[in-house]
């Protein structure tokens, strides 16, 4: 088992089926992928692509139907205490207990991770002046506004300083300023060494945070790399001197075109 | 063990912090004291029913209040509202035991049950009920009591874990009712008709009403405590191996 070198994530023929009344449904096809230490992935995909899902096997969180997967060299599926004591998991909607106050939920996120008391309470009061709560700390979670709460949602996954940093969509339905401020947190969490695993549906953010990235359509891998190659990529195949954007990559790599889009739209106006 | 502590301590201020639950809890089990002790007390005059052991009806009453109490657990419904909410994953996601995020709640429930079936049966003691069997079954009076509540709160958390619906678990709560009432309730299990008493007896929370009842009327009877206990016993033990699966196979 190798917890410092080779991959952040290794994910091999990551499959995952879903049974339902209506016979079984394939969420996710065969996915590989491999994230190096220090950097910030970015996981794209239109709604229903995989992503979530993909996030929720890497995370122990999902069982997998076929393929494997490790995190910091430790297998997912064969030991997943060993891989959550590496990972830190916001998931879409930041998921808390809305009774507690912010400061609460970090202490007991401490204890559960097997901080003392004492070292608990500090690491808290370390997290809540890293996301810029501590005013709020000692106030119910329930009256936290949206971008309070992802903000505390990232604290209570970094507790334990985990090596992998798992984020699915951290910044869906906020505010310009607040998605700026969690850009900047996040920056400064992967420059402390941190691996970011970010899903978002704002290619513009995976443009300005993440180091290479890829996209996921109906349950496979369709494009991989740095954007800047996938831009590249496709102004070359494309022959044209326009600098693509990502938002063409994107479209691009999952046979979507914005004329697609607007006629099924007006499609669905008309009936 | 230490991250169950922990998340019972959670628990049990997220429970404090919804008083207008808790009243309900206390008040719906009063109620039904005061109201079954009020239409039927003059039926059973204690002077002349021996079953009273000598005291009034409503000690009699008494225990269907205390297991209604302990049925009123918010546990199942909190659960719920973390699953829906997605606290519930984060717990999953944190490398303690599986059983600890279950029983978390579960002990949280048991310290409630003990600090509701005190208050309830010391509310009682200026209205003329007293303990029969003193101290020691007041003791094990309640400690059955929240042990019954601990179950209860298993079987509705098992319920939520399945359905992952506020709607559904509420539903399956109802069950409880029927099984109360398929109890000696108003009178000893030898006055009921033939039918009911054979429903009764294969009822296993007509032993748990047994076992309070004979604390309440009589010195420690342990031909009818055991039985009580035993109940609790069984039931707990399958209500938790049960949620242990279950939160196991969670996907």
């Amino acid at each position: 088992m190798n917890s410092s070198r080779g991959p952040a994530v290794l994910a091999q023929g990551l499959v995952k089926h879903y049974e339902g009344r209506d016979g079984s449904v394939e969420a996710v096809r065969g996915v590989d992928l491999e994230i190096r230490a220090g950097e910030i992935f970015g996981f794209l995909g239109p709604n229903g692509a995989g992503k979530s899902t993909t996030v929720r096997m890497l995370t122990t969180l999902l069982t997998i139907t076929d393929g494997r997967a490790e995190v910091v060299g430790i297998d997912v599926a064969g030991n997943p205490d060993d891989a959550r004591k590496r990972i830190g998991v916001a998931l879409q909607e930041a998921g808390l207990d809305p009774r507690q106050t912010g400061r609460e939920l970090l202490i007991l996120h401490g204890r559960l991770f097997g901080l003392g008391p004492d070292e608990a309470r500090d690491r808290a009061q370390q997290l809540l002046e890293l996301v810029e709560l501590e005013d709020a700390a000692d106030r119910p979670i329930k009256g936290y506004s949206g971008g309070m709460q992802r903000r505390l949602d990232l604290a209570a996954a970094l507790v334990h300083e985990p090596q992998v940093l798992f984020l699915d969509e951290p910044t869906t339905g906020l505010d310009p300023a607040s998605r700026l401020t969690i850009w900047e947190e996040l920056r400064r969490i992967n420059a402390q060494g941190t691996t970011v695993f970010l899903t978002t549906q704002y290619l513009e953010e995976a443009d300005q945070l993440c180091d290479r990235l890829a996209i996921i359509d109906g349950g496979l891998i369709v494009r991989e790399g740095t954007p800047g190659a996938l831009k590249a990529d496709l102004r070359d195949r494309r022959g044209g001197a326009a600098e693509p954007t990502l938002d063409d990559v994107f479209l691009d790599a999952t046979g979507r075109t914005r004329d697609r889009a607007a006629g099924e739209v007006q499609e669905v106006t008309a009936a | 063990m230490s991250a169950t502590l922990e998340l019972g301590k959670r628990s049990l201020r997220e429970a404090l912090r919804q008083p207008d639950a808790l009243f309900m809890t206390m008040f719906i089990p009063i109620f039904f004291l005061v109201v079954n002790t009020g239409q039927a007390a003059k039926i059973f005059p204690s002077e002349s029913t021996g079953f009273l052991e000598g005291q009034g009806y409503g000690a009699f009453q008494l225990p269907i209040t205390l297991l209604l109490a302990a049925s009123f657990g918010m546990a199942a419904l909190f659960l719920v509202e973390e699953i829906e909410g997605g606290y519930f994953d984060k717990l999953r996601a944190i490398p303690i035991p599986r059983y600890s995020i279950v029983l978390g709640r579960l002990v949280a429930e048991g310290a409630k049950g003990i600090v509701l079936s005190s208050v309830i049966v010391l509310l009682a003691l200026p209205f003329g009920i007293s303990i029969a069997s003193g101290v020691p079954g007041f003791v094990l009076l309640v400690a059955l009591s929240a042990l019954w509540g601990v179950v209860y709160a298993g079987f509705m958390q098992l319920i939520a874990l399945k359905t992952r619906s506020a709607a559904a678990t509420n539903s399956g709560g109802l069950i409880f009712f029927p099984l109360l009432f398929l109890t000696p309730n108003f009178v000893p299990r030898d006055l009921l008709t033939e039918p009911m008493e054979v429903a009764a007896t294969l009822n296993p929370v007509t032993y748990l009403m047994e076992a309070l009842r004979s604390m309440i009327l009589t010195d420690l009877d342990w031909d009818k405590i055991l039985p009580g206990f035993g109940v609790v016993a069984i039931f707990g033990a399958v209500m938790l191996v049960l949620n242990v699966r279950m939160i196991r196979s969670y996907d």
